[in-house]
């Protein structure tokens, strides 16, 4: 529109305009674009207003409001217990993931280790290993050794699968800090300890925080281990809580549904919120090295 | 506190790289050296070596009378300035002043005061609340200077400090280098690729170029005498003429024959032992090949050639010219009037031709041939005493020469 605009006021006044042209590839992409993020942006427009409808069904459409399907899921035991099981989780998996990562990425990244980028590599190949392709023999395992239906022991097969892209994404967030810094007080005399607690982690904390975000945030969205790994109604997640509300209660309660994954949705959209912080501004070595 | 270092037949070696090839050098105690060399000469490895970055594959370093081989760099004592500064990024001015003291268990009085003192010698009093990402490239580069003085520690080692900053801001940190060495008076080992940074701040230079230390010595023996066509080379702007030559004896004496002249060589000049009737190359310092009509007396050596390129720098002009098939160049004073395919008569003083073997490429000329009074130099300072004892003297004494005199002449 600005285009068209600017040409006319060219033409007519001979006042030499800033002329933006829009461009046939640039309107099909834009269009695309939009298509595309309406895949993702009505799914979510349904769970908003079904959640808040008193008679919500598989259409979206603007609601009667009413506030009953949130007292409705808030009254039941078992979306209670889904969120503390979530927690406990994705919590365990996080602190798990994040502090083997860091030590796991250190030397990787500052260190001669024989055949490190085959190691590397063998890394990068795992972290894209679906893991239902392992699900089998892990749950074989996990009868041996008795650990079924713990959360704890699942979190840690989930740590397990995040490990080799958080060990990845840790290594180039080290990877980013001068090894001169650390040279630097070496000479300047610093032991090793006080290296990593006042130069090292101050420095990476940006890069701790994105991973064991991202790791929270996979580990509170992962549905098939703990689908696997755990049966009593106590200890299911929300994802697999979800997967409960659609096949087991015959009749569908839509507006519990979208509520319970409204609610489901909060932490992660707030941590997605605090991460995006982290990427923007945070990564800055300005006049550590020229 | 002044201690003196020593490397001892080191070796580094990366793989199959050699870094740094079977390395002997002292620096005397309180002595300013300067390592030179072009990029990958190992230069800024012997740097690390001594800072205990890197391990000597073979060999031993000596700060002291103490073996350091072993030692890590945090009880070396040595304080090191990074050509990236590497200061920390989210500690401010003050506390990475105070890094290094707290690190070594200093008092939070004893700190203050040091900061305090050593942020006035360098005046960085205003900047203590800053972070480095708010300081422009002279301050960092004081900061990190600050973050070395601060530790007094045994030896200083350099690696490029001045190699960020721009022409200007270089000239004057250079002059304030020259000022801190003269003050503190601590062992310093200075890497640089730059030639001027060298011959202006060193008590002594040593050159080294792929993995070898080729030269060490005061700034005008280097650039007096040589010791081979890459030392020749490499130091002198601009670089000096090398032009193939054959030595004789004609009458008894040693002659050199090139560019179409004859040059017997004056009574006081010596060669090698090893030195005969050869191939030689002949190296000529540009400001040595003079216009015939700005020459003194003592340029007897006449040749013939064609001007190609004049570039004229202000103070005097050099030109680029084609003799007897070679190109030379040669220093003409300014406004000479000079054009591009003119024929011009130039003029040398043989005394101050260079001898070298044009195999090997090593020096056969003991001393600059004797002869003739010297002309004006451009390093600065006449020539003094040359020979072999007043040499030796000066290697003995390198901080008795007048590191103030020229700290002078470049502020």
């Amino acid at each position: 529109m600005s285009a068209v605009q600017a040409r006319r006021v060219g033409a007519e006044s001979l006042i030499v305009v800033p002329y933006n042209r829009v461009s046939a590839a640039a309107v099909a992409t834009n269009m695309i674009l939009i298509l595309l993020g309406c895949f993702f942006l009505l799914p979510m427009l349904w769970m908003l207003f079904a959640s808040i409808d008193s008679n919500p069904d598989w259409a979206i459409r603007l609601p009667s409001p009413t506030l009953a399907n949130f007292v409705d899921v808030l009254g039941r035991a078992d979306a209670l217990s889904s969120f503390r099981s979530s927690l406990i989780l994705a919590g365990t998996t996080t602190v798990v993931t994040t502090v083997l990562a860091v030590l796991a990425a250190y030397p990787l990244s500052r260190m001669h280790i024989p055949f490190k980028r085959a190691f590397m590599l063998a890394i990068l190949f795992a972290s894209g290993l679906p893991v239902s392709m392992l699900i089998i023999p892990v749950y074989q395992m996990y009868v041996t050794f008795g650990w079924l239906d713990s959360l704890y022991a699942t979190a840690l097969f989930l740590s397990a699968s995040s490990l080799p892209f958080a060990i990845w994404l840790m290594k180039n967030f080290i990877d980013a800090v001068p090894v001169e810094l650390e040279q630097a007080a070496a000479i300047d005399g610093a032991s090793t300890a006080r290296i990593v607690r006042e130069l090292v982690l101050p420095l990476t904390l940006p890069g701790i925080a994105v991973t064991a975000i991202y790791t929270f945030i996979n580990a509170w969205g992962a549905f098939i281990i703990p689908f696997v790994l755990t049966y009593s109604p106590d200890n299911q997640p929300g994802p697999v809580e979800i997967y409960n509300f659609m096949g087991s209660h015959g009749l569908f309660k839509f507006g519990d549904l979208a509520v319970f994954s409204l609610l489901f949705s909060v932490p992660v959209i707030v941590l997605y919120l605090f991460m995006s912080r982290y990427f923007s501004g945070a990564f800055n070595f300005g006049g550590a090295v020229k | 506190m002044l201690s003196e270092v020593r490397f001892e037949g080191v070796h580094k070696i990366f793989g199959t790289e050699t870094a740094v090839e079977d390395l002997n050098l002292t620096v005397g105690a309180g002595e300013f050296l300067v390592v030179v060399g072009p990029s990958g000469c190992g230069k800024t490895t012997t740097l690390r070596m001594l800072a205990g970055l890197e391990r000597p594959s073979y060999g031993r370093i000596l700060i002291g009378d103490k073996v350091v081989n072993n030692v890590s760099p945090r009880f070396r004592d040595v304080a090191m300035v990074f050509q990236s500064y590497a200061l920390y990024p989210h500690m401010n001015v003050y506390d990475n002043l105070a890094f290094g003291m707290r690190a070594r268990g200093a008092s939070g009085k004893l700190v203050a005061d040091r900061v305090k003192e050593t942020a006035d010698v360098l005046g960085l009093g205003q900047l203590m609340k800053r972070r480095p990402s708010e300081l422009s490239g002279g301050q960092r580069q004081r900061v990190a200077l600050g973050r070395a003085l601060i530790r007094q520690p045994q030896v200083f080692l350099m690696d490029e400090p001045l190699s960020n900053l721009d022409a200007g801001l270089r000239v004057q940190m250079r002059a304030e280098l020259s000022r801190l060495h003269e003050r503190f008076r601590v062992t310093t080992m200075y890497v640089t690729h730059d030639q001027v940074e060298a011959m202006t701040m060193g008590d002594r230079i040593a050159v080294m170029n792929s993995g070898r230390l080729q030269q060490v010595d005061a700034p005008e023996t280097l650039y007096d005498s040589p010791a081979n066509i890459f030392v020749a080379g490499f130091i002198g702007s601009p670089r000096m003429n090398f032009v193939p030559g054959r030595l004789t004896t004609a009458q008894g004496k040693p002659t050199v024959e090139f560019l179409g002249v004859k040059a017997p060589l004056g009574a006081g000049a010596r060669l090698t032992a090893d030195a005969t009737d050869a191939d030689v190359t002949v190296g000529i310092r540009p400001e040595d090949l003079m216009w015939r009509k700005a020459a003194g007396p003592d340029s007897t050596l006449s040749l013939h050639a064609e001007v190609d390129v004049v570039e004229p720098m202000g103070h005097e002009a050099y030109v680029t010219a084609l003799c007897a098939g070679e190109t030379v160049t040669s220093r003409f004073p300014p406004r000479s009037g000079v054009r591009t395919r003119e024929r011009v008569e130039l003029a040398l003083n043989p005394a101050r031709l260079h001898l070298f073997d044009a195999r090997s490429g090593t020096t056969i000329l003991l001393r600059p041939i004797a002869g003739a009074a010297d002309p004006p130099r451009s390093v600065g300072e006449a020539r003094t005493d040359d020979s072999a004892e007043g040499r030796a003297e000066r290697q003995r004494q390198p901080q008795a020469r007048g590191t103030q005199s020229r700290a002078e002449e470049i502020s």
